[in-house]
């Protein structure tokens, strides 16, 4: 198991236009580890969520995921151990059913018609939405939609979790469910969030990113409570830490 | 802001004709088509024994007929289009009816408009008779390619985004527009539209990157096995093509007139 583990070293990644988003990050994940990635608009949180996934490719530096190094040749490989999931589920879900949806990855892993039932229905149960599986997508409420997205990476059994704002566009209690599900989680995750809540709930250990540069890493606790650091990233402690608990 | 119809109005299993095989209604429905549209252009009554397909359709799925007339009277314009010079180039005097000269161009306008009707009512009986899906599944199983397949698919699934993104665009300028009914003017009608094509752009590379990270390789698999029962799907294809081809071949009005005369 000790395999689930995600390095990045000196990663750079410049856009066509000539932004840089990234300037050299360097981190590593720890197998279980749950880390949350926060920063404001543009600090190159997603770009960097992509760049993991080989979606974009970085201009300079290594990734490493569990010992394999991305690249053109690695790029499946990469992709079956890291489950990403997309900010937008409407990006995420767009096969014409529930089940199609979450069975897509595991028939690209040419899995037995048996097998990928199984996976559906495991990671469908997983999220509590096993009586959605014969619903069309686009029918889907927010939550629903959210709860099947996450399904439809689990279904591939990933090693590591990547989540870009998870809880963007949930109604509260979508959110609370949401926490609770991906608290269960035993994977190697990470979190890219404006939901510092969310963050102080589930990950022990953060990442702030400013201007495509690592600026802290550490306890969680501690880097919400640095006000200076949170300044400097046009950042805020979370509402519970204001004394307004959301 | 016009809605887009949505053909898919019944509940997916809530009808006998729900539980058809897609391919059973696809066949039916294409020699449905082929066989109004192999009639003669004067051809009037003979096809109206045709009538009996939809309504028989209409009558076992359930679907109301006032939904079925609205879907297919949207293509009344079209095909109105299709026959309209006819009346003034065939001026041949086909037929006398109660005093009056009915020339061969209005007998094969009126055919022309009651063979489209009946086929595009067929095909709207099909989309609403069976869940979008389950229709681009059949046509898989049938062998249409499955670039076509996968790209309806995808229109189908994105059509109501795209709906909706527009009805924001359009809400947003009305908002910050002058009058109760403010006009989109051409200009800005053309700068909305070029934005809703990077929109749409934008989206589509965000879902091509959610399809890699997930194992995409050009192909899109499914695992929804179809079941084609001999006894419902395969009498559901005999009996209708039976009927089409008595139809086509028999002039089934003047046979049933003298059948009722000679009793």
């Amino acid at each position: 198991m000790s395999h689930h583990f995600l390095e990045i070293k000196d990663l750079c990644y410049t856009y066509p236009d000539g932004t840089e988003a990234l300037k050299g990050l360097s981190f590593r994940l720890e197998h279980g580890e749950a880390v949350g990635v926060v920063g404001a608009n543009g600090a190159g949180k997603s770009t960097m969520l992509l760049a993991l996934a080989g979606l974009v490719i970085p201009s300079g530096g290594s990734v490493n995921v569990g010992g394999t190094l991305l690249s053109k040749s690695t790029l499946g490989e990469i992709r079956r151990r890291l489950g990403f999931l997309f900010q937008d589920p409407e990006d995420q879900l767009f096969m014409p059913t529930v089940f199609d949806d979450v069975a897509f990855g595991p028939l690209n892993q040419g899995l037995s018609a048996r097998e990928v039932s199984e996976r559906v229905m495991d990671a469908l149960n997983g999220v509590g939405a096993g009586r959605l599986a014969d619903r069309p997508t686009h029918r889907l409420s927010g939550g629903e939609k959210r709860a099947v997205a996450i399904a439809t990476v689990l279904s591939m059994l990933p090693d590591i979790l990547v989540m870009d704002e998870p809880s963007s566009g949930l109604d509260p209690r979508g959110r609370r469910l949401l926490i609770g599900l991906l608290k269960n989680f035993t994977h190697t995750r990470m979190v890219a969030t404006h939901d510092l809540d969310m963050v102080l709930e589930l990950c022990p250990r953060t990442i702030v990113l400013h201007e495509g540069t690592l600026v802290a890493d550490g306890p969680t606790a501690n880097i919400f409570e640095d006000m200076d650091l949170l300044e400097r990233c046009h950042l805020e402690p979370p509402l519970c830490m204001q004394g307004k608990c959301p | 802001m016009p809605q887009i119809p949505s053909f898919s109005a019944m509940t997916p299993g809530s009808s006998r004709a729900d539980r058809l095989d897609p391919r059973a209604k696809w066949i039916v429905t294409f020699a449905f088509v082929v066989a109004v549209s192999s009639f003669g252009k004067y051809e009037v009554s003979r096809i109206t024994p045709l009538f009996l397909y939809p309504v028989a359709i209409m009558a076992v799925s359930g679907v109301p007929v006032r939904s079925l007339l609205g879907k297919t009277l949207l293509a009344l314009p079209f095909i109105l289009f299709v026959g309209l010079f006819n009346p003034f180039f065939d001026r041949e005097v086909l037929l006398n009816l109660w005093g009056y000269s009915i020339t061969g161009g209005w007998v094969s306008f009126f055919s022309i408009t009651l063979r489209s009707l009946l086929a595009v009512s067929s095909a709207v009986l099909l989309v609403m008779t069976t869940p979008f899906d389950r229709l681009c599944l059949g046509l898989e199983k049938l062998r249409v390619p499955r670039i076509l397949v996968t790209q309806l698919n995808f229109l189908h699934r994105y059509m109501f985004l795209l709906r909706d993104e527009t009805q924001r665009m359009v809400r947003a300028h009305h908002l910050r527009s002058r009058g109760n009914k403010p006009k989109i003017a051409l200009s800005t009608a053309g700068s909305m539209i070029g934005l809703l094509l990077l929109r749409a752009l934008d989206r589509a590379t965000r879902i091509h990157g959610a399809m890699l990270v997930r194992g995409f390789d050009g192909e899109v698999r499914l695992l929804r096995p179809l079941c084609f029962s001999c006894s419902r799907d395969g009498a559901f294809i005999l009996c209708w093509m039976f009927f089409f081809l008595l139809a086509r071949f028999v002039n089934l009005p003047v046979w049933l007139y003298g059948w009722m005369v000679g009793k």
